[in-house]
């Protein structure tokens, strides 16, 4: 096969068994791969009814069939499961170069059922393949874990080589904020599914291996490739913003139109002075550092100065500064980076952290919750307060249980749901849907809950890419978040990021696909498969137990205005969009798909 | 006489030369167990290395090279495949590797997608 390898890994822990198996071509021609191939078979396999961390949920890592071979920003492993924190299907879109040698090592996908009685890791290694216990590795960071790792490897040169994928304490607590690290990067949108791996005791997976990909046309896919390089380098937004700072470049653009949330979502004013792009040149030493076959290297690293983590850190992006940062109302540049550092390290999700961090500083400032009762003094703009409450959740001790159980928990148990400001149990990423009307709508529908990355409508609407539209404006936006779901899902099975739809159009990508894959797919064919992969997650999801009330946006963004800055006066009209969303999708007004939408996109079993 | 110039403080460690070279040189085929050059890491440091000649010994010495504020490792800079470091021979043929400039004149694969401008080819 060209692209795809056509071999998964299935790993059974309570046994302590593997199988290899091959993969069917019809359901690769149906649904791609990547993260269309990992929801079908997860959804096939897995009752939407299962316990998140029973040993019945399986984890699923699946490359897609772009993955590895030179495509650019080929580099995607998709994470599939029943996340523990929103009890619907969780999808981590996990960058590096784990997705690349997973390809390499002779699979597309890894299968991991059960659980094993301790902790162990799974080690591809040329062919061999292995169960190794992990005890002296439970309870380590990740870094140490991978530096350990590898050391105990005995061999430098095949260390080199060997990526890995793991827990970090937070996830061996079972906490719903834990989530994947990958290579030390951080796994994106994946919260809730570091629990899922801790459950089964699995700390990490190491691959390394030295099979061939095979590409259809490799003459005319490096044309294609040489074309796409020029096309990159010639647009500003890739070649300049994302590859000086990566995606912190957003923070000064979304300051401007009212989207940057401060204070959990209260107010919009605050001076960019210590959190620009400017401070992020004079605060970090940047270097930039790249995913697997991406020529723009929106990954950057620092040395992080602080004596508890003395070594290589990341610099906040876009979704740390917000998040971390001024959501909840940080502004230290340093502060942000080392927590970020310390989410990467405990293995938490920065935006669900953030998340929580911002409930709980509301919690008290409104004086619902006392800074005695958590025994630590959460206040908004208190860096070491958070620091401190970053690295006490991962230990799970007593105070800081409550703390980790996430921002829904916490403030259902102060009996404020309604500072919670989340969509299906996980934090909205921050863009203030107020200011963002498309951004909106998708927060509210998104299968995987409130996260950019599956619909990054600001392309259009902020950025003004491919569309000229105004962020404020709601006219139109549920067609274009439909059409950006569905392209986001395509790229996702391909295993392609999305972040360089910045400099490039979606038909680009076509003839880098077809001649990889010697298919011929035109861009029809692909929304239409895109398609399919997003009523098939909402399926899942309606089977699990959600209803279209799980499509809304919490109180605050439709009742209360911006209060100040640049989107003052805003809210969002996302109930109103919502039934013309519902009826492009071919759904009822409860949301379900019509029998007739799922049999015209051969769903017919789903129904 | 042209050169490939190798800046360590541009590469990103993006590894897109090593399928560039072997989609050059073996047909249709990506595999980087199977290219002429590796990109290796050290921290935040990634050194690209092109294959050069094929020993059957290993040096019998191991050395630092100091530059400044960096030390590098010579073993992971040096273009040699050897028993100590078994790169450059390739995987499912088992030959040894070493880099051909893509022809005459040269025309390095590696170099055009090389987009950090961490390889460049020039003339001296």
């Amino acid at each position: 096969m060209n692209g795809w390898i056509g071999r998964c890994l299935r790993v059974n822990l309570t046994e302590g068994k593997h199988r290899i198996e091959e993969i069917h071509p019809q359901i690769l021609n149906k649904f791609l791969g990547g993260r269309g191939h990992g929801v079908k078979i997860f959804s096939d396999e897995v009752s939407p009814q299962t316990d998140p961390l029973s040993p019945d949920n399986k984890l699923i890592f699946v490359s897609g069939p772009l993955v590895g071979t030179g495509a650019i920003t080929g580099a995607s492993c998709n994470v599939v499961t029943k996340s523990s924190l929103t009890g619907a299907l969780a999808c981590a879109k996990m960058r590096g170069h784990f997705g690349a040698e997973l390809k390499f090592a002779g699979f597309d996908m890894i299968i991991v059922e059960g659980k094993a009685e301790g902790p162990v890791i799974l080690s591809i290694r040329d062919d061999k393949i292995k169960i190794d216990p992990a005890l002296e590795y439970w309870g380590r960071s990740t870094s140490e874990t991978e530096a350990l790792y590898k050391r105990n490897m005995g061999d430098p040169w095949a260390a080199r080589e060997t990526f890995l994928a793991g827990i970090g304490p937070a996830g061996e607590q079972l906490l719903p904020l834990a989530n994947i690290v990958n290579d030390r990067f951080l796994s994106v949108g994946g919260a809730g599914i570091g629990a899922v791996m801790g459950s089964k005791n699995l700390k990490a997976i190491a691959v390394k291996g030295q099979h061939s990909l095979h590409v259809a046309d490799g003459s005319r896919f490096v044309q294609v490739i040489n074309t796409m390089i020029n096309k990159l380098n010639s647009a500003s937004l890739t070649s300049q913003s994302m590859s000086q700072w990566g995606t912190a470049f957003l923070v000064g653009l979304c300051h401007q139109k009212g989207i940057l949330p401060q204070n959990n979502f209260r107010l919009g004013t605050l001076s960019l002075k210590n959190i620009g792009t400017e401070a992020l040149n004079s605060a970090f030493a940047l270097r930039s550092r790249s995913c697997f076959a991406c020529p723009v290297g929106c990954i950057k690293k620092t040395d992080v100065k602080h004596p508890a983590y003395e070594g290589r850190g990341m610099v906040p992006t876009y979704l740390a500064i917000g998040a971390l940062g001024v959501n909840c109302g940080v502004n230290d540049l340093a502060a942000i980076g080392m927590a970020n550092m310390i989410c990467a390290e405990m293995g938490l999700d920065p935006v669900a952290a953030g998340g929580m961090l911002a409930t709980a500083m509301e919690l008290i400032e409104r004086k619902t919750v006392t800074p005695e009762e958590l025994k630590i003094d959460l206040r908004f703009g208190n860096s070491d307060a958070m620091l401190e409450a970053l690295r006490m959740i991962s230990t799970k001790k007593g105070h800081a249980k409550r703390l980790g159980q996430g921002g829904k928990a916490l403030a259902e148990s102060a009996e404020r749901p309604d500072l919670f400001m989340g969509v299906k149990g996980l934090s909205l990423a921050p863009f203030d849907p107020r200011a963002i009307q498309g951004l909106g709508l998708h927060f509210a529908t998104c299968n995987y809950g409130p996260h950019h990355l599956y619909g990054n409508t600001f392309i259009d609407e902020l950025l003004n890419v491919h569309e000229k539209l105004d962020p404020w404006d709601a006219e139109g936006k549920p067609l274009l978040v439909k059409r950006f779901q569905d392209t986001t899902a395509v790229m996702d099975s391909l295993g392609l990021c999305s972040w360089p739809l910045m400099g490039l159009k979606f038909n680009n990508y076509i003839p880098m696909t077809n001649s990889c894959l010697g298919t011929e797919y035109k861009a029809d064919d692909l929304m239409a498969i895109g398609e399919r992969i997003w009523n098939l997650e909402r399926t899942f999801n309606l089977r699990a137990g959600l209803t279209s009330n799980d499509d809304t946006l919490p109180e605050r963004f439709v009742t209360e205005p911006i209060a100040d800055g640049p989107g003052q006066g805003q809210v969002s009209r996302v109930n109103e969009m919502r039934p013309e969303y519902y009826h492009l999708r071919g759904w009822n007004e409860n949301g379900e798909p019509l029998p007739e939408t799922l049999s015209a996109l051969g769903l017919e079993e789903h129904n | 006489m042209a050169r490939i110039r190798i800046d360590h403080a541009k590469c990103t460690g993006c590894r897109h030369c090593e399928t560039a070279c072997s989609l050059n040189h073996v047909p249709n085929t990506v595999n980087p167990r199977r290219a002429r050059i590796r990109v290796m890491r050290d921290g935040t440091r990634y050194y690209p290395v092109i294959a050069g000649p094929f020993v059957d010994a290993a040096c019998t010495s191991k050395l630092f090279i100091e530059t400044g504020d960096h030390a590098y490792d010579q073993c992971a800079l040096c273009r040699a495949s050897c028993p100590e470091k078994p790169y450059f021979i390739e995987a499912e043929t088992g030959i040894p590797l070493k880099c051909d400039f893509c022809g005459i004149p040269p025309a390095p694969s590696c170099v055009r997608w090389c987009n950090s401008g961490a390889l460049e080819l020039v003339e001296e």
